[in-house]
């Protein structure tokens, strides 16, 4: 539009001789086609922020759903640094192709289309240069698809291992400055950088034909035009529609032109977004589908008819093995009843986690049944203490609450003193509504191990699965682990414990001896 | 903007190939613009010779001279198009290892302290996207911006000329608006907005992580549904944000192409007063116009380019933070011959939290091995932190030889077993290394890897277990030769047997070298001569 009354304009201005102040209706209209196009630039963008923010959202979702079934071993296998990186930059790389790239590829193909009928009503033989070049259009389009998609994903590749090396030496620094390799490793990083640069300008250099084929043509169809209309302005072409080619026509086909290449111009510079949103999609991707192996893997469920079942936890014939071949733990067979308290024992590397984590239903045996209380492991909630205790950034409050929301202060603060936690607690000005790391320093691994101890004491589970509830621990914390764990087997909860540790070994009613993929009673 | 000094200092140590790759873009940029305003030109010169023609004038008109233009900016716009891109991708590729070998430069001269402050993974990640934001400053921010400036100055000064100064300076009015609207107006709107979305992000990062770490204890306690919807909350509050920042981008943009658009109208209008007083001809009267439309080319990119300029200030001035602390040089003290060790009134304190130690005397002579047993929470680390160099005593000296040290933390990086290994003691030889891997009780594990020595160890080594990624790292620094070794809780994760078996091994390793040694319980240490209790 804006085009059109320009070319209106010049046309009436200079070939007619029209008063200037005649042609204000045209300027209007001018003035009126620019405003339209502006503010639908500016919607435009809105639009495009918000599709992408829905599909980010879903994403993310995906993801929350694709950890729920994999389950907390299999979450384990992977940096809690690179799952985040992907659930947070892996999902924010799809931004630009669904805000920019998307919309742009519809332009691209709508525009070039209305222009070239455009054109053609105004003068075939100039419809007929851009129709020569509209066939390539797809062809350009498969150029820089071929070329880019290649480079990009190439150059997504590189980029990302070359800030994974660069990262990992960076994690490291420490123990380089301590062995005083801090040179090598700058060396090794300006090295590998370099090279990769080598390599990627190498591809590059080709990648960048295809978007040079494409100005090539864009520019050379503008010049094409613009002789041609300038002749057949002239007269001197006799033959085709040139002679009704007026001025205004004229420039007006000439500045279409442009517009014609333009949406394709502006789609290959958003192309590195599209690349990275398929990298990201990619990576995405294979953590998803890595789900659907593990997960399905999930053998009988238990017999919760068996009326003796139904009072304790009980193991049948459960075999599990993480590669194949080799099983872990191989026709056990075991049978705990409520309330009693078992320490599993025996070398690292027996099963003995491998059995928690099956009690605990984060996996699922591959043969045989679990059943705890009558139910499949994992359908109810229970008391987990891990190697490494957990703890969110807030305050001590928070920390409980995140297991135990209706928690009161009292049951909270009662739950951290059985932790041995109330001198620390003392020290902190708020009580449990100080936040737990203070002046950037945060608590010692024991001190955190004995916050989720806390945590079961206030969450008051029947069932109670702990992996070396007190390895690395100091003896202030073992101490009051050890009594923490009395009380709770006390108050007849059933507690299951891996340990070498001699005091929770006669702490518990029952040891078995984990080894060989086999369960005894020691 | 002070944030960004040290990075645009860094970047301009380059400026022959700025300089250069800002020369081949404005090739392109005019070669563009020219295109279509000689085009303009051209056809409307044509026209009225057409017209002049059809009604039997005699018509002069040079075709060659405009039509060899033509041509010529048609090549020159795609051949500076592709030497640009590449050229200036080039450059990019090597700013971006400027950046980083500056940047590790830099952090390796600073103490540990100030990266301890940030727990690893969050700060690791966060370190990747900061470093990514500033590899573009220059290709996105400054060369378009110094472009778009020259281009509209050379434009303007052909409108002076051809039309005259008044004109020109109506218009200087209207492109300095559509400039600041572009760059700087984008940038203030958005800068709240994006600076905190960064920010917000990485607090959501930290949470995310907190998640996944906590996730067998939700998990287990059936609340990950309840934390996973607090996240989602976070993360589309961050999305809320970006919808905004991109909003106003928009916004700020469409109102620059407006203005652009409106000066292109201006000057049609004025020029046809000019054009009915004789003076200007009818093809400059297209020429101009056409040129300054293709102004609108250049300010595109602007708006975006600069709605980003908040989060890269966010980014440079954390990557600011997590190097400002230089290493202070503490006064070194000299040790004589025979000791290996002095530490007088050695005294350290974090922050304001009350003295972890206070008034703290060892003396090691060379060979001997020292013991220190306490809980955790008691200084340990601390202590062999301070040892090592690693934090500054709040009071005293320590004056120790050469040494390696075991830290309480496993680090091994992803790379081979070899390199692991070899940066103990980068001159051993394949049959030391094997050596030792017999000291800890690693080498059938490794000897049955397909890749023996060369065996990648991936992702912070998660396929050893903690025990074996323990021992690999002890092994390394049981492989240095230097003459005292601080070890650090050597045998976490290791069971009792293969931990008795490594001490006696140990003992018989290290003869003459000055061990100090540090752990929850006695049974825990290598063989010791003393051991020193710390209370808890």
């Amino acid at each position: 539009m804006q085009m059109f009354f320009l070319a209106r304009i010049v046309h009436l201005g200079i070939v007619n001789g029209v008063q200037s102040a005649q042609l204000l209706p045209l300027f209007s209209g001018l003035l009126l086609a620019i405003a339209i196009r502006s503010i639908a630039q500016g919607f435009q963008a809105r639009f495009a922020s918000r599709c992408s923010e829905k599909v980010r959202q879903d994403v993310r979702q995906q993801i929350n759903h694709h950890w729920q079934s994999v389950g907390p071993v299999a979450i384990g296998l992977s940096s809690a640094g690179e799952l985040a990186r992907e659930w947070i930059d892996h999902v924010e790389a799809l931004h630009g192709y669904f805000a920019r790239f998307k919309p742009q590829l519809a332009l691209s193909v709508i525009i070039p289309l209305v222009i070239l009928a455009l054109v053609f009503t105004l003068d075939w033989l100039a419809g007929l240069l851009l129709l020569f070049s509209a066939p390539l259009i797809p062809l350009f389009m498969a150029l820089i698809g071929m070329g880019a998609e290649k480079l990009n994903q190439q150059h997504f590749n590189i980029i990302s291992q070359l800030s994974g090396q660069f990262l990992d030496k960076v994690r490291g620094l420490t123990t380089l400055q301590l062995f005083g390799q801090t040179e090598w490793a700058t060396e090794l990083i300006q090295n590998r950088s370099d090279r990769y640069r080598i390599i990627t300008m190498k591809t590059l250099r080709v990648a960048f034909l295809s978007s040079a084929v494409l100005e090539f043509f864009a520019s050379a169809a503008i010049a094409m035009i613009a002789i041609y209309i300038g002749f057949g302005l002239l007269g001197s072409i006799t033959y085709g529609p040139s002679e009704d080619l007026s001025l205004f026509s004229g420039l007006f086909i000439l500045l279409l032109a442009p517009e014609f290449f333009q949406p394709l111009r502006t789609l290959s510079q958003h192309y590195h977004d599209r690349a990275s949103a398929l990298g990201a999609g990619a990576e995405l991707l294979l953590r998803l589908n890595t789900s659907a192996t593990t997960s399905n893997q999930s053998a009988t469920e238990p017999d919760n008819r068996d009326s003796d079942t139904a009072s304790g936890i009980h193991l049948r014939n459960a075999t599990h093995a993480y590669q194949q071949g080799q099983p872990v733990l191989q026709g056990v067979n075991l049978t705990v009843q409520r309330g009693e308290c078992v320490a599993l024992t025996g070398p690292s590397g027996g099963g003995k986690t491998t059995l928690l984590h099956l009690l605990a239903g984060f996996i699922r045996p591959d043969v045989g049944t679990v059943s705890i209380f009558g139910q499949p492991a994992g359908s109810f909630s229970f008391g987990w203490l891990g190697q490494k205790g957990f703890l969110v950034s807030g305050s001590w409050a928070d920390n409980l609450r995140l297991v135990a929301p209706e928690a009161t202060d009292i049951a909270i603060v009662t739950a951290l003193r059985s932790a041995g936690l109330g001198p620390l607690l003392d020290t902190r000005e708020d009580g449990i509504y100080s936040r737990i790391s203070e002046d950037g320093k945060g608590i010692s691994g024991g001190q955190a191990r004995r916050l989720s101890l806390a945590r079961i004491f206030v969450a008051d589970y029947d069932l109670i699965l702990l992996d070396e509830p007190t390895a690395g621990l100091d003896r202030d914390s073992e101490m009051h682990v050890l009594k923490g764990l009395g009380a709770l087997a006390q108050a007849g909860k059933t507690l299951i414990f891996s340990t070498h540790h001699e005091a929770l070994l006669s702490l518990a009613d029952r040891v078995l001896l984990v080894a060989d993929g086999e369960v005894h009673d020691a | 903007m002070h944030e960004l000094k040290p990075w645009l200092a860094l970047i301009f140590q380059r400026p022959g190939r700025l300089v250069a790759g800002a020369l081949l873009l404005l090739v392109t940029l005019i070669s563009g613009i020219g295109l279509l305003a000689l085009s303009g030109w051209f056809i409307t010169q044509t026209a009225l010779a057409g017209l002049l023609l059809a009604a039997g004038l005699q018509a002069a008109i040079n075709l060659y001279v405009p039509g060899g233009g033509i041509r010529f900016f048609a090549v020159s716009r795609t051949l500076g198009r592709y030497m640009e891109r590449v050229y200036n991708h080039d450059t990019v590729l090597r700013l971006l290892t400027d950046i980083r070998v500056a940047l590790f430069r830099r952090l390796s001269g600073s103490p540990s302290v100030s990266r301890h402050q940030l727990t690893g993974a969050q700060w690791l990640s966060r370190l990747t996207n900061d470093v990514d934001a500033l590899d573009t400053l220059y290709l996105r921010l400054i060369a378009p911006t110094a472009l778009a400036v020259l281009i509209t100055a050379l434009a303007l000064l052909l409108v002076g000329i051809i039309f005259n100064n008044a004109i020109a300076f109506g218009l200087i009015l209207l492109f300095s608006i559509a400039l600041v609207l572009a760059t700087i107006g984008t940038y203030l709107s958005t800068r709240k907005t994006v600076w905190d979305q960064s920010d917000r992000l990485e607090l959501l990062r930290s949470a995310v992580i907190e998640h996944l770490e906590g996730f067998p204890e939700l998990t287990a306690a059936g609340q990950t549904s309840k934390h996973t919807a607090w996240l989602m909350h976070q993360a589309s509050q961050h999305t809320s944000a970006q919808v905004k920042a991109d909003s106003r981008v928009g916004y700020y943009q469409a109102g620059s192409t407006l203005l652009i658009n409106l000066a292109v109208v201006f000057v049609l209008w004025v020029g046809f007063y000019l054009f009915e007083d004789d003076i200007v001809s009818g093809p400059l009267l297209v020429l101009l116009p056409i040129a300054l439309l293709g102004l609108a080319e250049v300010y595109s990119p602007l708006p975006e380019a600069f709605g980003k300029l908040g989060a890269t200030q966010a980014s440079a001035q954390r990557l600011n933070l997590s190097e400002s602390a230089p290493r202070s040089n503490a006064e070194k003290v000299k040790l004589s011959e025979e000791l290996a060790l002095v530490v007088s009134e050695l005294s350290i304190q974090h922050g304001n939290q009350p003295p972890l130690f206070e008034q703290v005397n060892i003396l090691l002579r060379k060979g001997d091995k020292l013991g220190i047993v306490g809980p955790s929470g008691s200084g340990k680390s601390s202590l062999s932190d301070a040892l090592a160099g690693l934090i500054e005593p709040s009071h005293g000296t320590i004056a120790i030889d050469r040494f390696a040290y075991l830290t309480q933390q496993t680090v091994l990086f992803e790379d081979s077993l070899r390199n692991n290994l070899l940066l103990g003691k980068p001159e051993a030889s394949d049959d030391e290394l094997w050596q030792i891997l017999q000291l800890v009780e690693m080498r059938e594990r490794f000897a049955s890897e397909p890749d023996q020595l060369d065996t990648w160890l991936s992702n912070a080594g998660s396929r050893l277990s903690g025990g074996e990624a323990r021992r690999v790292a002890l092994a390394r620094v049981l492989l240095s030769p230097a003459p005292v070794l601080i070890l650090d809780e050597p045998f976490t994760g290791v069971d009792a047997t293969t931990r008795d078996l490594i001490k006696q091994r140990i003992a018989k390793w290290l003869t003459g070298q000055t061990i100090i040694s540090l752990a929850h319980s006695p049974e825990a240490l290598p063989g010791t001569d003393r051991i020193i209790y710390l209370p808890a």
